[in-house]
Parts: C-alpha cells; sequence; structure tokens
C-alpha cells in the first residue's frame, strides 16, 4: 500500500478530479481518469449471475408466451394469440381484480398499521421496546408454507378464531372462514396484513431515528399535541420510507402464490385466484405452457408499471 | 477473494466428484429397475409393492428394484419431464385421461404394451369396456381407442358407507336397504328427520374439491346411461354434460345441500379427513372412495359399517365413480423393457399379490380375484366393487375429460352447492370446458 502511494507521488499531473488514486494502476494506454475495464471483471461474477438466472430467464419467458407448447413436444408459433386469450380470460381479469383487493390488505392495511405503530413504540420510552419489535417482525421471516399450516389452523371450523367468537358470545358469526365464498378472500387478505405490517414497522422505526429530534422540540414548543405532531413532523420525515414499504408490500401483493396455495388453492368457486396461481395451474396442471408464460409476463409488466407509478407519485408528492 | 475462490472449487469439485461415483454406482454388475408411485396413501398399496420386489429381486438374482413414493401432486407433475429427460424412471404410474397420460402417449415417452398383454395374457384381467382408460391412440388425441398403454393394480369405487347403529337408530331397517334411488332418497329424508340437528346424514368434505366430483357419480348414474358419461370422457364426438338427465341429477346434489344433508363446513374439511371424522361417529353416512375403507373399519368396527354403491335409478344398472387405480407404464427410453414387464405382470396378477393385495384390504383389479374367506367387511367392499363393474357401470373419472376439467369441476360444485348457480348453469360452464378442450383435439 505504501508503496503504491508513493508510485502515485512520483508522477504528479496525473491525478485529476474524479479519478480517485487507485483506479489508476496498472492501466496502459488509457486516458487519465477514464473508468478501466478491469472493473467489468469485478462486477461480472453477479453480472453472469443475473443474466443467466433472471434476465435470460425473464426472455425465455417472453419468447415461450408467443407459443401453442405444451411443454413437451413440438412448439407452434401463434404470435400475440396467447395475449388477446388473456385479455379476453374471464378467470384472468377476476383475477387481477382479487389481486386489487388483496392489496388493500397486504399494502394499504400495513403501511397504516406500521405508521401507528411507529407512532406508538417511538414517542415514548416503552419497556422491552426490543422485544416488540422483533416479534412483531418475526412473521416476516417465516416461510409461507408454515404461515399458511398456522392458519388454516386458526380459520378452522372448530379452530381458535371461532372458538374465541363462540365464547364472547358471537357464535352467529363463526364459519368455516377459508371455504366461505364472502370471506375466504378477506380471510386470506389477513394473512397478508399480519406477514407484511412488520416489516413496515421496521422500516418506519429506522426512518424515524433520522428524523432531527431539533423538529420535535420545536413542534413541542409550538405547542403540537401527539397527533398533530405525528402528522407534521414523523409523516413528512418518513415520505421515503413509506414510499419503499408500499413498493415492496405491492409485489408481495401481486405475486401472491404460496400463501393461496396452500391455503385455497384459488377456491371456493375461484374466488380466490390470483393470477399467479392460474399461471401455475396453465403451465403444471393444462400443460398449456405458452399461455402460462403469456400470464407470466402480463404480470410482470403489471408489477413493473404499479412500482413505476408507485415512485413516480411519491416522487411528484416529494417535490412539492 | 481468493479464499472464496478457493471455496468455489471445492464445491465444484465435489459436486463432478459425487456425480461421477453416481454414474459408476449405476454401471455394477446388477441391473437397477426405478420404479416411481404415488399409491401410498395411508399405507395404500405401499407396503405390497415393497414386499412384491423384495420376492421379485430374489427370484431374479442381479436386479434391484428401486421403489420411488411421491405424492400424487408431485409424481404427475414431475413425471413428464423426467421422462423426457432420459434420466427418469424405468416403469411409473401416469394418470388416465388428457392431463397426464395424453401427454406421455403424444411425446412419445411410454411404449405400447400390445406385446406384453398378449404374453401374459392380460386382456382378461378385465371387462372390454374397462380396458378403454388405457388406450390412445398414438398422437395422443383419441381416448378409449388405439393401443393400451398402461395396466392397473386395484380396483376403485366410489360407495356408501352407512353407520349401522345411527340406521338402526333412525327406524332403518339395516338387512332391508333400498335398492333403487328413489327409496335411497326417501330413507336419506327419514335419516334427516330423525337425527339431531347438528349431526348430518352424509358426512362430506370437499376441501381438495374432488369430495363431490366423487359424491356425485351416484346421483348421475341414477340418471343418465354409464355409457354415455364414458363416451363424453372419452371425447366421442356428439356427446355432452348439459343433458336434461345430467341436470336434473345436479338439481338432486343441490336439492340434498338445500335439505341440510350435508356438515356446513365441507369446503373446508379434507376429504379423507371427512372419512376419519365419520369413523369417529359423525354423520350417518359417508360416500366416498373405498381406498379409505380401512380408516372407517378402525374407527366404527368392522361389524358396525355397511357398505354399497348409491343404488341404481330406472335402468336397474348400477353405477359409480370408479375405474382401476393408477395406470402403469414402461418409459420408452428404459434399457430393460422386457424385466418392466415381467415386474409389472408379477405385482399384478401374480396369486402372491392378489393375497397381498386383500390382506392389505385393496381389490386386485383382476375381476377374476376372489377375496378371502372369513372377512365380512372386506366381502362388503369387494362385492360393492364387483356389482358395479359386472353391471358395467364404472363411470371412470369425470375430471379425465379434459386438462382444466377438474378445476372446472371444483369450482362448479362449489358454486352449485352454495347456491350460486342453477344446475343448468353448471351444466352449460362444465360443457363449454369439454367443447374449448375438443376444438383442440380436432385439429
Amino acid at each position: 500500500m505504501a508503496d503504491e502511494d508513493r508510485a502515485d507521488a512520483a508522477r504528479p499531473g496525473t491525478v485529476g478530479p474524479g479519478a480517485p488514486q487507485s483506479r489508476r494502476r496498472r492501466g496502459a494506454g488509457r486516458a487519465p481518469g477514464d473508468p478501466r475495464n478491469i472493473g467489468w471483471l469485478y462486477v461480472l461474477p453477479g453480472l453472469a449471475f443475473y443474466l443467466l438466472f433472471t434476465l435470460a430467464p425473464l426472455l425465455h419467458t417472453v419468447y415461450y408466451s408467443l407459443f401453442d407448447w405444451d411443454g413437451l413436444t413440438e412448439k407452434t408459433w401463434v404470435g400475440l394469440d396467447n395475449y388477446s386469450e388473456a385479455l379476453r380470460d374471464s378467470v384472468l381479469r377476476d383475477a387481477f381484480l382479487h389481486t386489487a383487493i388483496l392489496i388493500v390488505y397486504y399494502a394499504v392495511l400495513p403501511v397504516i398499521i406500521g405508521l401507528v405503530l411507529t407512532a406508538a413504540l417511538t414517542r415514548s420510552a416503552i419497556r422491552g421496546f426490543r422485544f416488540f419489535r422483533t416479534t412483531l417482525f418475526l412473521p416476516q421471516l417465516i416461510a409461507g408454507v408454515v404461515i399458511a399450516q398456522a392458519w388454516i389452523w386458526i380459520y378452522a371450523s372448530d379452530g381458535p378464531l371461532n372458538r374465541f367468537l363462540e365464547v364472547i358470545g358471537l357464535e352467529s358469526l363463526t364459519r368455516p372462514w377459508l371455504g366461505d365464498f364472502t370471506w375466504a378472500l378477506p380471510s386470506i387478505g389477513a394473512i397478508g396484513s399480519w406477514v407484511t405490517f412488520g416489516l413496515c414497522m421496521v422500516l418506519f422505526i429506522a426512518g424515524v431515528q433520522k428524523i432531527p429530534t431539533s423538529l420535535y422540540d420545536a413542534a413541542r414548543v409550538d405547542g403540537a399535541g401527539a397527533v398533530r405532531e405525528f402528522f407534521a413532523v414523523t409523516l413528512p420525515g418518513l415520505r421515503g420510507e413509506i414510499l419503499v414499504a408500499f413498493v415492496l408490500t405491492t409485489i408481495n401483493a401481486l405475486r401472491n402464490f404460496d400463501i393461496v396455495y396452500n391455503t385455497t388453492a384459488g377456491g371456493p368457486g375461484g374466488e380466490t385466484m390470483v393470477p399467479s396461481m392460474y399461471m401455475y395451474q396453465n403451465a403444471f396442471l393444462y400443460n398449456r405452457v405458452g399461455y402460462a408464460a403469456a400470464i407470466a409476463t402480463v404480470l410482470a409488466i403489471a408489477i413493473f408499471l404499479l412500482a413505476a407509478i408507485v415512485l413516480r407519485v411519491g416522487d411528484r408528492s416529494e417535490r412539492t | 477473494m481468493k479464499r472464496r475462490l478457493l471455496g468455489v472449487l471445492v464445491v465444484l469439485a465435489c459436486t463432478l466428484l459425487a456425480a461421477t461415483a453416481g454414474a459408476y454406482a449405476g454401471k455394477e454388475a446388477t441391473t437397477t429397475l426405478t420404479m416411481w408411485s404415488y399409491d401410498n396413501q395411508d399405507p395404500g398399496l405401499e407396503p405390497v409393492l415393497k414386499q412384491l420386489s423384495k420376492e421379485f429381486e430374489k427370484s431374479h438374482p442381479g436386479v434391484k428394484i428401486n421403489l420411488v413414493f411421491k405424492s400424487f401432486n408431485d409424481l404427475v407433475g414431475t413425471v413428464p419431464r423426467a421422462l423426457a429427460s432420459g434420466s427418469g424412471p424405468d416403469v411409473t404410474e401416469g394418470n388416465q385421461g388428457y392431463q397426464t397420460d395424453a401427454q406421455l402417449v403424444k411425446a412419445k415417452l411410454i411404449l405400447p404394451l400390445t406385446k406384453y398383454v398378449k404374453k401374459y395374457g392380460w386382456d382378461k384381467l378385465y371387462a372390454p369396456s374397462t380396458w378403454g382408460m388405457f388406450r390412445w391412440t398414438p398422437d395422443g388425441k383419441q381416448f378409449g381407442k388405439g393401443p393400451v398403454w398402461g395396466i392397473a393394480q386395484t380396483g376403485q369405487n366410489v360407495v356408501a358407507f352407512m353407520n349401522r347403529k345411527k340406521l338402526v337408530a333412525a327406524g332403518v331397517n339395516p338387512n332391508k336397504l333400498p335398492t333403487t334411488f328413489a327409496g335411497f332418497e326417501r330413507m336419506l329424508a327419514q335419516l334427516r328427520a330423525k337425527l339431531p340437528d347438528d349431526d348430518p346424514v352424509i358426512f362430506a368434505g370437499n376441501k381438495e374439491g374432488y369430495g363431490f366430483i366423487h359424491l356425485f357419480g351416484g346421483i348421475w348414474g341414477a340418471h343418465v346411461k354409464a355409457q354415455s358419461v364414458r363416451n363424453w370422457i372419452y371425447h366421442v364426438p356428439g356427446s355432452r354434460y348439459d343433458t336434461p338427465g345430467t341436470i336434473k341429477a345436479l338439481g338432486r346434489l343441490q336439492a340434498w345441500g338445500k335439505a341440510g344433508y350435508f356438515n356446513d363446513d365441507f369446503n373446508a374439511v379434507g376429504n379423507d379427513a371427512s372419512a376419519g371424522e365419520f369413523a369417529k361417529g359423525k354423520g350417518a353416512m359417508w360416500i366416498g372412495g373405498d381406498w379409505d375403507s380401512t380408516i372407517i373399519r378402525e374407527g366404527l368396527g368392522a361389524k358396525n359399517v355397511i357398505v354399497m354403491p348409491v343404488p341404481p335409478g330406472p335402468s336397474g344398472v348400477w353405477t359409480s365413480i370408479g375405474g382401476l387405480s393408477g395406470p402403469w407404464h414402461i418409459s420408452a427410453k428404459t434399457k430393460y423393457p422386457d424385466l418392466g414387464a415381467e415386474w409389472l405382470n408379477y405385482v399384478i396378477t401374480s396369486p402372491r399379490a392378489k393375497a397381498l393385495m386383500y390382506a392389505n384390504q385393496q381389490i386386485p383389479s383382476d375381476r377374476r380375484a376372489k377375496a378371502p374367506k372369513g372377512d365380512p367387511y372386506l366381502a362388503q367392499v369387494t362385492r360393492a366393487f364387483q356389482l358395479v363393474a359386472n353391471d358395467d357401470g364404472l363411470l371412470l373419472y369425470t375430471d379425465w375429460a379434459s386438462p382444466s376439467m377438474y378445476t372446472t369441476l371444483q369450482n362448479q360444485f362449489q358454486l352449485l352447492l352454495a347456491g350460486r348457480t342453477t344446475p343448468a348453469g353448471m351444466a352449460k360452464a362444465v360443457q363449454d370446458d369439454w367443447a374449448k378442450f375438443h376444438k383442440t383435439l380436432a385439429g
């Protein structure tokens, strides 16, 4: 290290702005300040993995979506037929509609719950703060299959939820939650809220710690109460975190598969069908790999669009 | 960085080493045959296959049978790609119908068994109409026609299991049970009137969706001809689901639901689990697959259970949803097709195989097989199967009719029983699925 420093010092004049010293070593025939090609070597492993395992399958999927293919025998080129079928497919339309409802449970509710908890946990010192923070974040760390099994048990006809309702005298409300036409989708949504609110809360708590305490002091001097303080200081200070939380949870809602597959598999009567579940059925049960690929592509585009919209809206409100 | 690279190299080297070791292990003097099966339910045929394979190894020195058991969904979901890869099983179970077997035939992944049917005299095992479920034209488009591609081990039948004590308590004479569908419905009404309100007449479990697909078979067969159902499954042109008979039958099922014959949480209870609940004393009746007969026998006691198919309609023909167990296929890529066929012949047709199947409460598919004496319960289950099989009344499984039929029926039965669709509406939706797939077969 010391040797290299001396070597740099021995060649004055090559040090320019934007050209950190470390970049100049071993470069031959290259203008000073140019990015060195060796940089590519450093990112190569990551890039190779990205190309091989993310980009290539993505493009492959788009390619398959242009064929009528059962996954085994000859493919037949059908152009955009799969997409026009997807546009007309009422099952797929319902699936996206269900997802729109699930976004309320997976994104909107967790952000609101996360904000309320953040306000409660950060305003005054609470005994066992770390314990609460860790426990509330735990659902985020559990595998989807395990979560599904646990909630199947909770929702079962003779499960704890119905038992609880019976005990408090609300026996008329008991029902087989996941088998009920009206309640199956909200029941799955509630699982989603339970899983994601911890993530939002942890994001927000971290965000609050970046807000200068002087702002709170100023608010208090101005006579703001807890509510006023929250809306005037905490909420604007957390704009970035709320945005990130929205993007993450919305994507979670859109690609939701494990919870649905393991609890209702799309039933009863298709009431909880979501796009990823429908894609799985087409690819592995109906032998329609081409159509499944088209659904996957539509879903990916929907995710990109929604994420872009959320970020755009957030961006704009940040500037005003 | 260097250390990490070293780590990667070590891992790579180990993988290579393991791979070569695996390859060499396969080249030992012994011949290894790999068989895939999903018959490991509770415990199903698993002990039978294991025992018979051991005996087969003994009589064939140098041969090793590698039995691999997977869940039904795992096996059906992976077997086409496993066979295509060339490193899949030598002999495997598939599944009758357009979802799996049609694929295997069309992609030339399995061998026609014509040669072996002749060699071993397999044609005598089943009635000619039963063989339809193993026949496909080589393009995988026509079901029920063409060469035979599979052979099955056991018979399967959806029948009514009844709790004798509860029948007697409700005033039903267990020695004079109804022999017509109308009489059966009168008995159900009588049971509903006499049983406590919170005890269902029929304990149902439809969580996976096949509970009502199966249960409906007996009602359906009382209203339509068995052959018309099979034709519809085989995609014989002009076949329809939305016939007056089927719509009337769907109406009866809906009426059973409205009359409170079922437990109200049937969509949340698994089918095997519902058999377990019935075995614990819930409900007066359970209508489902005879593969669950062991759990019911253990719960209620052999003497307290009556087994019979849902009785016939005006035609007098006994029918039920049922057929034979999963079809065994020989891989088109195996090096030992003859040996595979010999193993199949041993585990399906040998007297030893039949004895072991009966000992495990499974009905051999061979229609000539006689149940051992001294076991009245097993005799009841066998009689129920043979009653239907000999009347040519096995309706097969409705979901074989198209790759998406299972999901369509699952959804439609749930909608029908929730009162969210009409019998005619359901019949149309099911026929639409059939017609949509039928179009792809013409091309």
